[in-house]
C-alpha cells in the first residue's frame, strides 16, 4: 500500500495511448526525471511496428534497488484513451492510480476487492484548449505524474530544456513547461493528496541512464572497433545510430549497406584488412548473414555480430521482445565451423561482452555473435558507470610486420596445437597467402585432398576447445542450499531475480543459473549446478524451449527439466516465474 | 620495373583456349605496367571460373563467396585505401546473385576496379543459361530456350551512376591491359565487363562469333567517352557490342567523401580511446 507518508520503495507507471501520441517521448523524461533523483530504473517499450495510430505502451519503473526488468502491477497508470484501459486495467496494483482522457470513460463504482482510483482527465480538451494543438496532451499528463509522484520540478525544466533547447528553440521550450505546469495545476484539483504517490528524492550524478543498444556501442568503441556496416532493422538500429554519431570522430567508418549480406561481407573485407569490424541485426538479417556467417568460420576471419531478437518468425513482431534466435546462431548456416555465442543479461554486461568480444574474435579467430534482445536491447535502464580502466583489447596471434619479416615460409592456416594460426594482414611485407572460401591447405590455397579436410576441419573446430577456458562462465545467484534451481539466458534475468524473491517470501528456497556464454556449451558448469536441484526449471521466452534442447544435448547426466515458456511477444514479468514455480511444489 | 612473370604464381588450368587466359595475361601485364607491389594489391574473387584466378596469380587474394566479390572488396579498400583492390566476377556472380552489390557499389564510387568477366553462361556448374544468355538461348537449364531477356552490365552501371565503364575482348588482350590499366588508375569505381568465350559450355558465343558482333570505340575520333547521353544510345540502339573506354566521369570516390584528408586509414589506428575522453562521452548517458 501506498499511502500517503509510506515509504515506497519501488514503483510502476505505465503511460498508454496510440502511436504517435507522444508516449515514447513522455515516458522518456518522466524516466529521467526519477533517474536523477536517484531512483534506479528499467524501461519497457510495448511499442507497435508502425508509426502512427496503433495502442503503444511504455512502462516506466523505479525502485531504491536495482532492477533488470519490468515488475508485476501498475501502480500510475496514465491512459490517452479508453483502449488501454480495457487491455491492462487488470494490472493495475492496490491502492493503484488510473488516469483516463477517454471520451466514454466511465469511472467504475468502487470495488470491494482492489482499492483503485479513478479519474477522468481532460488531456485532449486541455491541449486543445489552451495551446490549440493536440499533442500538447502528453506534456499536461507529464505535469500531472509529476504532481502525483511529487516529482522535482526544477529537474523536469531542465531535462525539457536539454531535449527541444538546442533543436526547436526558447518558445518550444516556454510553452512546454507552461503545458507541464498546466497539467501539474489541474492534477492537484482532481487527486486528492492522499491518493499521490509521493517519492523520496536523492541527488544523483553519477549513474548513467541508457540502453542495451547503447551499452554495446559505446563498448564497441571502447574496444576498438573502427569499422561498422549494416542494414536498418528493428531493433538493433539504434546500435548503429549511436555508432554513426562517434565512429568518424575517431578515423571510424559506418556503412549503410544495400542489405545484410553486404554488411556481413563488407565486415569480413575490413576484418582481413585488420579493422575491428562488427554489425547488427535482428533474427531476419541474421538469417541473411548466415552464408557470410560461415565463410567468416571457414576463412578464421574475426568478425562481432550484434543479433538484438525480436519476435519471429519471418517479419513476426519487429518492436516487440523474444527469445527464439538461439537456434539460429548456434546451429545456423550450412557446415560445421566454430563459433562464440554470448548472452549479456543487464546493459552493464553489455558493455563488458561486446569488449569480451572483440577479443574472443580475435584471439580464436572466429566469428562471435552477442545475442541480446529487444526488452533490455531498447529498454532504458539505469546502471553504474562503466568501469574504463577494465578495457582490455587483445589481439592474439595477429603478427606485427616485424614479427612477419622473420618468419621463414609464412602459412596463414598453419597446424598449430590450439588450432589458432598466425595471422597476416594484406600489404604486410612476407605475408602473401589466400583467403579461401574452399577447403584449404595452410597456406590457404583450395585443397580437396580428404586427409587435409580432416585436419583442417579438427585445426578449426579445435580452437574452441582453446577458447572454453577463456569464456564467461555461467553465473550463479540466490543461496547455494536451496534445491529448486532456475535456468534462463539474457534479459529473464531480472524477473528470475525478483521470482527467486518472491519464491523466498513463501519459503520456497531457488537459486539462479544465468547462462552468459551459450555456445561453447558450458557443459561441466551447468552439470554441477543440476546436481544440486532436486527440481530444475528453465525459463525462456520462446515456444520451443530452445535453452532447454540445448541443456539436454549437452549436459551428460540425466535430469528432469520443467521449462517456463513465454511466447507472448511480452517479456516475462516475475510473478509468471514464481507463481508456476510454486504450483509445482 | 616489375615483369608480368612477378605475378605469375603457377600456370593455370583453365580449360584449354578458354577467355580467361586472355583476362590473366592483361591483368600481369597492367600490374606490371603499373608496376604494382604484390603485397600490396589484393584481388577478391567470386565463384565460378574466374575464381581460380587466385590460386595462379601472386597477390594477396581472397576468394569469396558467390556473388560477394563488391562487398569484401569494398570492406578491404575502405579500411585501408592504401592497398590496390581488385575484384573480379563472373556473368552470374555479378549480374545475378551479385546484382544488388553491383548497382549499389556503382553508386558508392568506392575506388575499386571490377572485372566481369562475360561468358554468358554458367560454366562452372555445366553450362546453365546466365542474365547475359541471350533470348531462346538453349542450355541444360532452359532446353526450349530462355524466355527472359539478357541484361546488359555497362547499361544497368550508366544508369547506376558508373563513373568508369569500359569493355573489353579476352581475344584482344593488349587493349584490355590498357583498359585494367585505366581503370586502376581512375579514381572511383571502374567496371570493366570482359566479353569471354568458354570454350566447352558455350557453341553459340564463340570467338568467331564475339570477333562478328563487336565493334571498337577506342581509335573513333568521333566517340566521346565523356558524353552520357552518346554512351547510352551506343549501349541501347547499336545491334553491334561496343569495345573500349564506353563512359568516363570525374566523381568524387566514397573515400574522399567520408574520411579526412589526413587522416591514418582504419587499420593503422590506435585502438586504445584516450579515457578522458571516453569518460566525457559516457557523460552523455545521464
Amino acid at each position: 500500500m501506498h499511502k500517503k507518508g509510506k515509504m515506497i520503495t519501488d514503483i510502476s507507471v505505465m503511460i498508454a495511448g496510440k502511436a504517435g501520441d507522444g508516449v515514447l517521448f513522455t515516458g522518456n523524461v518522466l524516466a529521467k526525471i526519477l533517474k536523477r533523483q536517484g531512483w534506479e530504473i528499467s524501461t519497457y517499450r510495448d511499442f507497435p511496428s508502425n508509426i502512427r495510430g496503433e495502442p503503444t505502451n511504455y512502462t516506466v519503473r523505479a525502485s531504491l534497488e536495482k532492477i533488470y526488468g519490468r515488475g508485476d502491477n501498475i501502480d500510475v497508470f496514465m491512459a490517452f484513451d479508453c483502449d488501454a484501459i480495457f487491455k491492462h486495467s487488470k494490472r493495475v496494483a492496490e491502492e493503484g492510480i488510473l488516469l483516463c482522457d477517454g471520451e466514454d470513460f466511465v469511472v467504475p463504482p468502487p470495488s470491494k476487492s482492489k482499492a483503485i482510483t479513478y479519474h477522468r482527465f481532460p488531456l485532449r480538451k486541455l491541449a486543445i484548449g489552451n495551446f490549440g494543438k493536440e499533442i500538447f496532451k502528453n506534456m499536461i499528463a507529464l505535469g500531472a505524474l509529476c504532481y502525483i509522484l511529487d516529482l522535482n520540478f526544477h529537474v523536469l525544466e531542465k531535462i525539457i530544456s536539454e531535449a527541444f533547447l538546442k533543436r526547436k528553440g526558447e518558445e518550444v521550450v516556454r510553452k512546454n513547461i507552461q503545458a507541464i505546469r498546466l497539467g501539474c495545476e489541474q492534477a492537484k484539483e482532481i487527486v486528492a493528496p492522499e491518493e499521490r504517490h509521493s517519492l523520496k528524492r536523492r541527488e544523483d550524478h553519477e549513474r548513467l541512464f541508457l540502453s542495451g543498444d547503447e551499452a554495446i556501442a559505446f563498448g564497441a568503441l571502447a574496444a576498438g572497433c573502427r569499422f561498422f556496416a549494416a542494414y536498418p532493422i528493428c531493433p538493433a538500429t539504434e546500435i548503429w545510430q549511436w555508432l554513426a554519431v562517434y565512429l568518424p570522430l575517431f578515423n571510424g567508418l559506418v556503412v549503410q549497406t544495400e542489405d545484410e549480406l553486404a554488411a556481413l561481407n563488407m565486415v569480413l573485407g575490413a576484418s582481413y584488412a585488420g579493422a575491428r569490424a562488427m554489425t547488427s541485426t535482428s533474427g531476419p538479417g541474421g538469417s541473411l548473414m548466415m552464408e557470410g556467417f560461415g565463410l567468416a568460420g571457414m576463412a578464421e576471419i574475426p568478425i562481432v555480430v550484434v543479433n538484438v531478437q525480436r519476435v519471429g518468425p519471418s517479419t513476426g513482431m519487429p518492436t516487440k521482445t523474444e527469445q527464439a534466435d538461439l537456434n539460429q546462431w548456434i546451429y545456423g548456416s550450412h557446415g560445421d565451423f566454430p563459433r562464440i555465442v554470448l548472452s549479456p543479461g543487464t546493459v552493464e554486461e553489455c558493455f563488458e561482452f561486446i569488449i569480451k568480444a572483440f577479443n574472443l574474435a580475435e584471439k580464436y579467430q572466429c566469428p562471435v555473435i552477442l545475442l541480446t534482445e529487444q526488452d533490455y536491447g531498447q529498454g532504458l535502464r539505469s546502471a553504474k558507470k562503466f568501469d574504463l580502466s577494465k578495457v582490455e583489447i587483445e589481439r592474439g596471434k595477429l603478427l606485427s610486420q616485424e614479427e612477419l619479416i622473420n618468419i621463414k615460409d609464412f602459412k596463414r592456416y598453419e597446424f598449430t596445437p590450439d588450432g589458432v594460426s598466425t595471422r597476416a594482414l594484406p600489404g604486410m611485407k612476407n605475408g602473401l597467402h589466400m583467403v579461401e572460401s574452399n577447403e584449404h591447405d595452410e597456406r590457404g590455397y583450395r585443397d580437396e585432398n580428404p586427409e587435409n579436410r580432416v585436419r583442417m576441419m579438427q585445426k578449426r573446430m579445435k580452437k574452441l576447445k582453446a577458447a572454453s577456458k577463456d569464456l564467461i562462465a555461467p553465473k550463479i545467484w540466490g543461496k547455494r542450499d536451496a534445491e529448486i534451481g532456475i535456468i534462463g539466458f539474457g534479459s529473464t534475468f531480472g524477473p528470475i531475480q525478483e521470482a527467486v524473491t518472491q519464491l523466498e517470501k513463501n519459503g520456497i528456497k531457488a537459486k539462479y543459473l544465468q547462462m552468459r556464454t551459450l555456445w561453447p556449451f558450458p557443459s561441466k558448469k551447468v552439470e554441477e549446478f543440476i546436481a544440486t536441484c532436486k527440481k530444475t526449471f528453465v525459463v525462456e521466452n520462446n515456444f520451443s524451449g530452445q535453452l532447454s534442447w540445448l541443456l539436454k544435448s549437452q549436459v551428460r547426466t540425466p535430469f528432469e527439466a520443467m521449462n517456463i515458456l513465454n511466447y507472448s511477444s511480452q517479456a516475462f514479468r516475475p510473478q509468471e516465474i514464481s507463481i508456476q514455480i510454486q504450483k509445482a511444489q | 620495373m616489375r615483369k608480368d612473370k612477378d605475378y605469375h604464381l603457377t600456370d593455370p588450368t583453365w580449360c584449354k583456349g578458354c577467355g580467361i587466359y586472355g583476362i590473366f595475361a592483361a591483368l600481369k601485364k597492367a600490374a606490371a605496367a603499373l608496376d604494382l607491389d604484390p603485397e600490396q594489391l589484393v584481388i577478391v574473387t567470386g565463384i565460378g571460373c574466374h575464381g581460380r584466378l587466385n590460386n595462379y596469380f601472386r597477390s594477396y587474394g581472397f576468394h569469396a563467396l558467390h556473388g560477394r566479390t563488391l562487398p569484401v572488396a569494398s570492406g578491404v579498400k575502405l579500411s585501408n585505401p592504401n592497398l590496390s583492390v581488385l575484384g573480379i566476377s563472373g556473368d552470374g556472380d555479378a549480374y545475378s546473385i551479385g546484382l544488388g552489390h553491383f548497382i549499389h557499389s556503382l553508386r558508392r564510387n568506392i575506388n575499386i576496379t571490377y572485372l566481369v568477366v562475360d561468358n554468358r553462361i554458367f560454366a562452372l556448374t555445366q553450362g546453365q543459361t546466365s542474365p547475359t544468355s541471350e533470348m531462346d538461348y538453349v542450355s541444360v537449364s532452359t532446353p526450349y530456350g530462355s524466355k527472359e531477356l539478357n541484361l546488359s552490365g555497362p547499361q544497368l552501371a550508366l544508369a547506376s551512376g558508373g563513373s568508369f565503364i569500359a569493355r573489353g575482348f579476352s581475344g584482344n588482350p593488349t587493349q584490355l591491359s590498357a583498359l585494367i590499366e585505366k581503370g586502376m588508375k581512375h579514381k572511383g569505381f571502374a567496371l570493366i565487363e570482359v566479353l569471354s568465350p568458354c570454350v566447352t559450355h558455350n557453341k553459340v558465343n564463340t570467338y568467331q562469333w564475339f570477333k562478328k558482333n563487336i565493334y571498337n570505340l577506342d581509335g573513333d575520333s568521333n566517340y566521346n567517352p565523356r558524353d552520357k547521353t552518346y554512351a547510352w544510345k551506343k549501349l541501347s540502339t547499336e545491334k553491334k557490342i561496343p569495345l573500349g573506354l564506353i563512359y568516363v566521369e570525374k566523381r568524387p570516390c566514397y573515400e574522399d567523401l567520408v574520411f579526412r584528408k589526413e587522416a591514418e586509414p582504419i587499420v593503422f589506428n590506435d585502438l586504445r580511446v584516450d579515457s578522458l575522453r571516453l569518460e566525457k562521452i559516457m557523460e552523455k548517458f545521464k
